[in-house]
């Protein structure tokens, strides 16, 4: 059984690290991109960005003001015992989100839609978001993503119902056009992280999409040769627009493109897109059935990409 | 290309020199607003704060400000979509006498247009670096913080050589990001060739 205090304070840790700390994959990723980089202001954008993400690990403060919608990603152990079950986790995780409020770790951003309230604790209906994975074994595995608003809110996310007369055609042509409407101006702080979901009803395609883009390691690729190579054409062709960073205009205009996928209707093919921002924000941490905590280098949500 | 250190309160000549591209720096007096301060004013029909009314530089952000030890401490700033405010955004430059709004994501045409009448000019970051600005900047007081909360209230700051932020809309209205997205649009073409799609693809409508 894992004790409550236990995995409250894992999740609290989960999300200071997630709000400050930036992964290796993003790092690497960065690294690769200043190299490539050949515009000068394009090229300075990327080392400021780096630099300033790799301060907030040493101040132990956010890698941006917008440390956006609270949302969890718990892939859970088929015989994972936690001591007051999991609407205890759920409450566990809204208590660890008031507390990173209250210390600096996440802006108080989270509204009612309607009214406008401020809760001041990002803590409302619905909110935080909580997604689960069941797999075998006692373990779990708390992810947190800081989803920024720019990448949501600025074209970063859509969807489209493609019939299959249209393909994987219709499909490329959504998703670069999504992509360039959505960087215009820098709008989602490229050079962004473009997740694509397709197949499914429209839910299931956004939510494939959203798990794309901030839970994949940064450079996998899909298993499914056949989806791994539209990954790497986008890749290769949205690469080539001169995009550059903030949409100022250079060699790197995406970090990374990844798809999932479900079956769908032989009605139609529904295919979003969901962006996150460069400076991308998620940890995650493992808790052994035994109660050893065992810290991640980036999620391990798609086993392996 | 040129690079500019300017003071505010700016003069117009401060800022009809400047050209779309140009990199400056602000030290000086500025202020901060959201959405909840434009409606505020322009929607609720209430006035600005005294305070504000010789600052002519405004940044549109949210910072996460912490009380420590009586003081208020700078957590985190990074300049935010000056998009979502379009529709207030001529107004604003017009009613509040602004002279460089700092935000991203550029505006709009009516915001252009005012910023040409008026003598403005909007200005954009290149990066996502909330470390390297903190300590060029000083908050010197709030208002409004009970009405709006505390990333919506207007932060009034003293600013030492904040920067670099680019030129993206002129004194003449016009845009930087106009001619960077046609030439986006005009590799799309190429994008569209690698991916295989035909030149003559058309989507099947399926409703509407």
């Amino acid at each position: 059984m894992i004790p409550t205090n236990l995995y409250e304070q894992i999740i609290f840790e989960t999300i200071r690290k997630g709000a400050t700390v930036v992964s290796e994959d993003v790092k690497k990723a960065f690294e690769n991109s200043i190299e490539q980089e050949t515009s000068p202001v394009s090229k300075v954008g990327l080392e400021m960005t780096f630099k300033s993400m790799q301060l907030s690990a040493v101040k132990d403060n956010p890698a941006c003001p917008d440390t956006g919608w609270p949302i969890f990603y718990f892939k859970v152990g088929n015989e994972c015992q936690l001591e007051g079950g999991f609407m205890e986790l759920e409450e566990a995780s809204r208590r660890a989100v008031i507390k990173a409020t209250e210390k600096g770790y996440l802006r108080s951003t989270m509204k009612n839609p309607l009214t406008g309230h401020d809760p001041g604790n990002n803590v409302g209906i619905n909110i935080p978001n909580f997604t689960y994975k069941f797999v075998p074994g006692g373990d779990i595995e708390i992810t947190y993503v800081a989803k920024g608003g720019g990448s949501e809110c600025f074209g970063g996310t859509r969807y489209r119902m493609i019939a299959f007369a249209d393909g994987v055609a219709g499909i490329k042509k959504f998703v670069l056009d999504s992509y360039i409407d959505a960087t215009r101006a820098g709008a989602i702080c490229p050079p962004s992280i473009l997740g694509v979901g397709i197949g499914g009803t429209a839910n299931i395609a956004a939510n494939l999409a959203k798990e794309a883009s901030c839970l994949r390691v940064i450079g996998s690729r899909h298993s499914d040769p056949m989806v791994a190579e539209i990954e790497e054409n986008l890749y290769g062709a949205i690469n080539h627009l001169g995009i550059g960073t903030m949409g100022f205009g250079g060699d790197v205009s995406v970090l990374a493109v990844n798809i999932e996928y479900a079956y769908t209707h032989i009605a139609g093919i529904a295919v979003a897109v969901s962006c996150n921002c460069m400076v991308a924000r998620r940890a995650s941490t493992r808790i052994l059935s035994n109660g050893t905590v065992v810290s991640m280098q980036s999620p391990d949500w798609f086993e392996g990409r | 290309m040129a690079t500019y250190h300017l003071n505010a309160p700016l003069l117009d000549a401060d800022v009809t020199q400047l050209k779309l591209g140009d990199m400056i720096y602000i030290s000086g007096k500025a202020f901060t607003c959201r959405s909840r301060l434009h409606k505020y004013i322009f929607d609720e029909g209430n006035k600005l704060p005294q305070a504000v009314e010789n600052r002519n530089v405004l940044i549109h952000t949210g910072p996460i400000v912490i009380r420590e030890q009586e003081k208020w401490k700078l957590v985190s700033f990074m300049p935010t979509s000056s998009i979502r405010f379009e529709k207030w955004g001529a107004r604003s430059v017009s009613e509040w006498n602004l002279k460089m709004i700092v935000g991203k994501t550029t505006m709009g045409e009516k915001t252009a247009q005012m910023m040409k009448q008026k003598k403005c000019v909007h200005v954009s970051p290149q990066c996502v670096s909330p470390n390297l600005w903190n300590e060029s900047i000083t908050i010197e007081g709030v208002e409004l913080f009970d009405e709006l909360g505390s990333i919506e209230a207007v932060w009034c700051l003293d600013l030492r050589d904040l920067g670099p932020f680019v030129v993206d809309i002129d004194c003449e209205g016009n845009n930087y990001f106009d001619d960077l997205y046609q030439a986006v649009r005009l590799k799309r073409e190429q994008a569209l060739a690698e991916l295989d799609i035909p030149e003559d693809f058309e989507y099947t409508k399926l409703y509407g």
